[in-house]
């Protein structure tokens, strides 16, 4: 404010005369029944084709889930599973059957399912050593990996609860007689096995404890490699989850009939959790799930009738 | 003199003072002696850090804010194994906030250590070997002898050795130190008035023993020995660092106190910093959110301690396990789950909400307020000044204006304006009550008077042919004329500075209606250009013969002063030739009084004149004289001077002797000075009270003043229903006559309560009429004590609160400040006082938000103000346009962090149920940590400064709108609890949308997404979601908006890209690597974000619309009914708002400017300054001796002349 002249013209137009002038071009929205009505509308058209569309990638999907953790106990040791599960002397094999109620265009995606799992317990998820996974043993980094991190005083490697706690059930698809072959590699994320599990680490003095959690990896394996281990470890957001187990390439027509033979070893009885087996194939919104579908549907259809509805309240109204 | 001390309660000490030895010995001019002394330097440093103690005083100042001690303590818990969050969570952020804060405390000290430097380093002449050299301030050391030149500021405490002047007399200037902008005296001891010269001043050697530095500015003790022979020194000798010299060519000091040791830095008091109601109800808006995360808390520690068990062998709880997940110590377990909790949910609390308010805030006064040209005044190149950016968004709020008059409201400009001579009128301008009287009956107002009067200057509005240019010698009553010119002339204690021309002089009055007076008389042809203390001088024109002019100078015998009592002055003059005049100015009812007798026809015209005067707004005198006959002159000046100088009741005598010699006077004629009203006054009034604002006066005035004052401003009006309580009143003064003063003091109670009584009484019949009168209560100061106790209290406030107008009239600055506060905390309303002198001081302090008038009186009240303005008119602008944007936008910003951290916080809160209340964190720390300081920081604080819901010009054309924010219509239970359900609604949107959508593969490859993926699809949609929200509550939508909410999304994923793709060996967890790009690969990305944010915002969009159309704010009403206005780009001068009124509005407006019908005061009024000190010491202030009474010293002359 010292220059008392005012300003000339071309000061008075700039940005810094117009900010502090409180004077900027601004466009000043104003909330109008019309924008109101309109916009409902266009959010209606818009969702509900999207929804319609993701609705329908969902219900191509063909989707069977089988639970079996109550079915593969035999019946002597339904009172007491937790005895069956923790007796090793006791085979754990088991079979399943089911029909294949619509054609299965490959790849048909094998899953295990458990729910009441919490993968995602604070004291679960920092149980690990991200530095072990990639470097392996020199690196000394593993406290993090408590109450797991050693075994004789030498480390463990993998360290930590998430890998001790290694799902161990394993599945056999059998067709006609025939075994459907399940591929089994490249189920991880790419990103997860190239930068995240090293390919010189090797697991080492793994499950040799006196407590087992899970299942047991080959030693001459690299970690890069352990393809299981890695789905395992990228723990699930929320306490029912699903993981990928493999593929199976080739198509199942309808009323195939397949038979499941499965190492029921993972103990979930503990804890009540239950274990499904799931096969699905997939659209390109991934796995059969209707909830986008129906929230766009939903999101959709409720903006039109607000839009009527508000229409309807202002003509009846008397505003102006 | 020194008996007075300045009272505890307004000062405060700036530091301890030194306490021994009790004595200070300076030895003037002998720098070596003193050094052993280690006085301080006279640098002075108001910075408050230096580079050491910036750190650790910064950072204490900054962790005495909750939040921050907050976050400081989470920070540390963080740094514990029960932290589910890496310490980086909440150190980031913490630090970010203290970095900023810092920087600004850093800057602005920066700016007051330049300001100390520019004053440390300017020069002033030091006395060093025989000559004057100029050395820079803060090399000034204590005994040196330094001369100052006119107009020049002190830079030390000094000891006057000698003046220019004769008799070693200077005069100062103090506005700097009380806001008093009229002269005072200083006087060197005889015994120095030779050390002018550097010559001789080398050749003083003296030494003073003084008291130690003090604050009390009146008061010094101490002696000054030279040549062992010892004088008494008193205030009068010293001259104080702030003060400047007026009128004096240059003096010569010594320098006593020091820098920090002077008596204006030992006052420099912190003015008591205010907070705004806003923010004090944030702070309560703060603890629910406490509240809120102590339950969500609570609740999920519980639920820890109830899940954890060792049946879920996977957690590894069979073993040796820690505290905080052994199943066996269930209790340890809430507890410690409870800290944990605390740190994940820390982002409930707005971390960086205060210092983007401050950052707003400031940005707000420094470059809107300051910089706004509709306050800017031109004329004196004054812009407003915000010295606090606290209060901005008070002013949006206010309820309550307290204003001053003098200067606030009127222009502290007394113009000559009409005068009445010998029974003539002359004068033909207009008031501004006046030509609403005209407006009314439909005469065309020509505004045609000022171009005629090449003459005219300020203070002197007077056009009459029939006198100007020596006119008057041919009027029929032209003797008549001369008396009354030499009265003016003459009959005043006013000093005229500068050049002796009437071009250059200046004149010095302690009251602006005694310049106006002199200054018409030098208008009229009798120029008074010097006074010496026994003579005046006064170079007449056009009495001998036209065009002729004459010095003449006239011997001043007597001087009876002007005091409230009297309500009169005199002055006994002899003229050259001989004749002994006694010339009398005073109000109309003691000069009457006095009048000889003859001349009823004469005295008859002239008090129709004054009634005239008086109902046009103008302030009156009556000029008279009496031709003295020699001995009876002095007769009675033996009985005056032993009555001045009697030692007991000295003032009752004076007035008692005085009475002896006015009488049988002779009226001249009457003076009418226009006090003018400040611009745009009474339209800003009005305004302001269809904002729903009620407007308050506070004056010293008296009861008629105030009242015509309230008139000519729209304040009063006859369609109002006024309640006056005054103590004028015949039953009272009769008590008081008899002088009793406990009989008084009842008597004066009771009477006010029974008024008070009765105006309660009838007051309900008439507001709760729908079209009954309005109310207004006229108060005077002394009924106002009474009514000021705590039993009447109640009943003062009950009614004023019913009275659209109050007007409190001859009330002390304390009691202003009671008045305010009676409002501020009886009331609970919102209070802004206005103010432009040092006695509006206690009020503006008083006051929620304080307005000093910057312009022309001293400093003082705009040192005390929260905001300074040139013109009472800018309060429309700065409360209407700054005040009420200020409180929306600061509304918005307020919610909208509240809404944001809720709703992110909730997430977590969600998660933690899915998670066995283990704790565990839903995100990333980094995007924690950086959620609030850098995805969603810019532009709220973008809102908080641009957000316009409707134009300055609207603003101010419907004031009515202001009344939303008086009732704080935008932050108050409902808003929040509003907002809290939408942050409630989107955050299970943004939660339980992504997550139960993520259960099956989300790929076309069948592969699962783990934790981090889900968290980081759910961060990205609180980010797009939280962002676009706050475009939804824009008014007004800028370019800045769509950079600052772009660019935070943008920046998010530019954050997400870098983080999630690089990978280093260092301590970081790998939990992110890849995930964005994993995330990015899906369709289902895209058609998630395509969802939630829709999803979540629904709702909001929905209440939006509804809000809007079926329970509209006024704003938006007005928002509506103009939207389709072009934009029009309101230039800083269109007066489009002004000009806009419907007829209707225009005839309201110009009767509501009418006077009451008849009033029969004549409009005496004269500011007296023995009226302002009797308020001065009421207060508690002791005001020093009037310096400016020249006529006082002139009167101590004659005294010695009979000898």
């Amino acid at each position: 404010m010292t220059d008392t002249d005012r300003g000339t013209q071309r000061d008075r137009n700039s940005a810094f005369y117009l900010f502090t002038q409180q004077n900027l071009p601004a466009c000043k929205p104003v909330l109008t029944p019309e924008w109101v009505f309109m916009t409902f509308l266009f959010i209606g058209f818009i969702f509900i084709p999207v929804g319609l569309v993701t609705l329908r990638a969902s219900h191509s999907v063909v989707e069977i889930v089988e639970r079996y953790d109550i079915g593969c106990v035999p019946e002597p040791f339904r009172i007491n599973k937790v005895s069956y599960i923790q007796d090793d002397s006791i085979p754990k094999n088991c079979s399943l059957s089911f029909k294949v109620p619509k054609y299965m265009k490959a790849p048909i995606y094998i899953y295990y399912q458990l729910d009441n799992y919490y993968q995602n317990h604070r004291r679960y998820v920092k149980s690990r050593s991200d530095k072990q996974l990639l470097h392996g043993q020199n690196q000394h980094g593993i406290s993090s990996c408590q109450p797991v991190e050693v075994n004789n005083d030498r480390p463990i490697i993998p360290c930590g609860l998430i890998a001790w706690s290694l799902f161990n059930d394993t599945f056999t698809f059998i067709r006609n007689r025939a075994e459907l072959k399940v591929n089994r590699k490249n189920i991880a994320w790419k990103s997860d096995r190239e930068h995240k599990f090293g390919k010189n680490v090797y697991p080492f003095n793994f499950q040799n404890g006196t407590l087992i959690g899970g299942g047991k990896l080959n030693p001459r394996i690299p970690l890069s490699d352990q393809e299981d281990l890695i789905v395992w470890m990228r723990t699930s957001a929320l306490p029912s989850f699903r993981k990928l187990y493999g593929r199976i390439e080739k198509d199942l027509d309808v009323d195939d009939v397949v038979v499941v033979h499965l190492m029921n070893n993972y103990n979930t009885y503990s804890f009540g959790g239950k274990k499904k087996l799931v096969l699905s194939t997939t659209s390109w919104l991934g796995g059969k799930n209707d909830f986008l579908g129906l929230a766009y549907v939903f999101i959709g259809s409720s903006s039109v009738t607000i839009a009527v509805v508000f229409t309807l309240l202002h003509l009846l109204s008397h505003r102006h | 003199m020194s008996g007075w001390g300045t009272p505890s309660r307004t000062v405060t000490l700036g530091r301890v003072q030194p306490q021994s030895p009790a004595l200070r010995t300076i030895y003037c001019n002998h720098r070596e002696a003193n050094f052993a002394h280690r006085y301080k330097g006279n640098s002075i440093s108001t910075t408050k850090y230096n580079v050491f103690t910036f750190l650790p005083k910064g950072l204490y100042e900054q962790f005495r804010r909750v939040a921050n001690l907050y976050f400081l303590m989470v920070s540390i818990l963080s740094a514990t194994p029960y932290s589910p969050v890496h310490p980086i969570t909440n150190m980031v952020p913490l630090s970010l906030v203290l970095l900023f804060s810092l920087i600004k405390e850093a800057f602005e000290d920066w700016q007051r250590f330049q300001n100390d430097m520019t004053i440390n380093n300017s020069l002033v002449d030091v006395l060093q070997a025989q000559g004057w050299e100029s050395l820079q301030w803060k090399k000034l050391q204590v005994g040196d002898i330094i001369r100052v030149k006119q107009d020049g500021f002190f830079p030390a405490d000094l000891l006057l050795l000698a003046s220019t002047n004769v008799d070693g007399i200077c005069y100062i200037e103090t506005a700097n130190l009380d806001g008093e902008t009229n002269l005072k005296i200083r006087k060197a001891l005889e015994r120095t008035w030779d050390y002018v010269t550097p010559e001789k001043a080398c050749e003083f050697k003296g030494e003073v023993q003084c008291e130690q530095p003090n604050n009390s500015l009146y008061t010094f003790t101490g002696n000054l020995v030279v040549d062992n022979q010892t004088m008494p020194l008193s205030p009068n000798q010293i001259l104080l660092r702030g003060c400047s010299l007026k009128n004096t060519d240059y003096i010569v000091g010594t320098v006593i106190f020091t820098g920090h040791e002077t008596k204006v830095m030992m006052n420099s008091m912190n003015v008591p910093s205010k907070r705004s109601t806003l923010e004090r109800k944030l702070d309560k808006l703060i603890l629910a959110l406490f509240s809120t995360l102590f339950s969500m808390c609570l609740l999920g520690a519980i639920g820890s301690g109830i899940f954890i068990d060792r049946k879920y062998y996977y957690l590894g709880l069979s073993q040796s396990v820690e505290d905080q997940f052994n199943p066996s110590k269930r209790f340890l377990v809430i507890i410690l789950t409870m800290l944990t909790l605390l740190t994940l949910y820390s982002t409930i609390i707005p971390i960086s909400l205060y210092v983007s308010i401050e950052t707003i805030k400031f940005i707000q006064s420094s470059q809107f307020i300051n910089k706004d040209l509709n306050m800017y005044h031109a004329e004196s190149n004054t812009p407003a000044s915000a010295r606090t950016s606290n209060l901005n968004e008070e002013l949006g709020q206010v309820e309550y204006i307290f204003s001053d008059k003098t200067g606030t409201l009127t222009r502290n400009l007394m113009e000559f304006f009409k005068c009445s001579i010998g029974g003539e009128m002359y004068g033909t301008g207009m008031t501004e009550i006046e030509m609403g009287v005209a407006e009314r009956k439909g005469i065309k107002v020509q505004e045609a008077k000022t171009s005629t009067n090449s003459l005219r200057e300020k203070g002197f509005n007077f056009d009459d042919v029939r006198l100007m240019q020596g006119a008057w010698r041919h009027e029929p009553n032209h003797d008549a004329c001369k008396e009354y010119f030499r009265c003016l002339a003459i009959c005043h204690t006013v000093l005229p500075e500068g050049e002796e021309t009437p071009e250059k002089i200046r004149y010095q009055a302690a009251s602006p209606d005694e310049a106006a007076l002199v200054l018409a008389a030098k208008n009229f042809g009798f120029f008074f250009y010097r006074r010496t203390p026994t003579m005046i001088y006064v170079r007449e024109s056009h009495v001998e013969k036209m065009g002729k002019t004459q010095d003449v100078s006239y011997e001043i015998l007597n001087v009876l002063e002007f005091n409230s009592t009297r309500k009169r002055q005199s002055v006994v003059c002899r003229y050259p030739d001989g004749r002994l005049v006694l010339y009398c100015k005073g109000a109309d009812t003691v000069i009457y009084e006095r009048l000889g007798t003859g001349n009823d026809d004469l005295n008859k015209v002239t008090r129709v004149h004054l009634e005239q005067f008086g109902s046009a707004g103008l302030r009156t005198l009556c000029l008279a004289y009496r031709d003295l006959a020699p001995d009876l002159y002095e007769s009675w000046n033996e009985k005056f001077i032993t009555a001045k100088s009697s030692l007991r009741d000295r003032e009752k005598r004076l007035d008692e002797v005085a009475e002896l010699i006015e009488k049988e006077l002779i009226l001249i004629g009457a003076t009418a000075i226009e006090d003018k009203l400040q611009e745009g006054v009474p339209n800003c009034i009005q305004t302001l009270s269809r904002a729903g604002i009620k407007i308050w006066v506070l004056t010293g005035d008296k009861i008629e003043t105030a009242i015509n004052i309230a008139y000519a401003c729209n304040l009063l009006n006859n369609e109002m229903k006024q309640f006056i309580i005054s103590s004028e009143t015949d039953a009272i003064r009769e008590v008081e006559e008899r002088g009793d003063q406990t009989e008084i003091a009842r008597f004066m109670k009771e009477e006010v309560k029974k008024q008070l009584k009765q105006f309660l009484d009838e007051a309900p019949q008439y507001f709760c009429s729908p079209s009954g009168p309005k109310l207004a209560l006229v108060i005077d100061g002394k009924c106002l004590m009474y009514a000021l106790e705590p039993s009447l209290r109640i009943m003062l406030l009950t009614l004023s609160l019913n009275c659209s107008s109050v007007v409190c009239c001859r009330v002390s600055p304390l009691q202003k400040a009671q008045v305010t506060s009676l409002v501020k905390k009886g009331a609970r309303k919102i209070t802004l006082s206005i103010g432009d002198g040092a006695n509006d001081v206690s009020m503006i302090q008083a006051a929620h938000i304080g307005i000093g008038i910057s312009g022309l009186e001293g400093m003082q009240a705009v040192m005390a103000s929260d905001f300074a303005i040139a013109q009472f008119r800018f309060l429309e602008d700065l409360l209407l346009v700054h005040g009420r944007w200020s409180y929306i936008r600061l509304c918005k910003v307020v919610m909208y962090f509240f809404y944001k951290n809720l709703a992110f916080t909730l997430t977590q809160f969600w998660f933690t149920f899915g998670t066995g209340f283990s704790g565990q964190r839903f995100y990333d720390d980094w995007f924690q940590s950086l959620y609030n300081v850098i995805f969603t920081a810019l532009p709220v604080v973008i809102v908080g400064l641009f957000d316009q819901d409707i134009s300055s010009s609207l603003s101010k054309k419907y004031p009515e709108l202001y009344k939303e924010g008086v009732r704080n219509m935008f932050f108050n239970r409902r808003i929040v609890a509003i907002w809290a359900c939408f942050a409630v609604y989107q955050s299970l949107v943004f939660f339980y949308f992504v997550s139960l959508s993520s259960s099956t593969s989300r790929d076309s490859d069948g592969k699962m997404f783990g934790l981090w993926d889900v968290s980081t699809m759910a961060f990205t949609c609180v980010v797009v979601t939280v962002n676009l929200r706050l475009l939804m509550m824009c008014n007004s939508i800028t370019r800045w908006h769509y950079i600052s909410v772009g660019g935070s999304i943008i920046v998010w994923f530019v954050f997400i890209f870098v983080y999630s793709g690089i990978m280093t060996r260092f301590d970081r967890n790998d939990n992110m690597f890849w995930v964005i790009y994993v995330l990015m690969s899906t369709s289902y990305f895209y058609i998630t974000l395509l969802l939630v944010p829709v999803a979540a915002l629904l709702g909001d969009f929905l209440y939006l619309g509804v809000q809007r159309w079926f329970f509209p704010y006024d704003y938006q009403i007005v928002q509506e009914s103009h939207k389709d206005d072009a934009d029009s780009i309101n230039t800083p001068d269109s007066q489009e708002t002004k000009e806009h009124l419907t007829p209707d509005e225009a005839r309201s407006n110009a009767i509501s400017q009418l006077p009451k019908e008849v009033s029969k005061h004549s409009g005496f009024a004269f500011d007296s300054p023995g009226y302002e000190s009797f308020f001065a010491t009421q207060f508690g202030k002791y005001v020093p001796p009037k310096a400016w009474d020249v006529a006082r010293r002139a009167s101590m002359k004659s005294k010695s002349k009979p000898k």
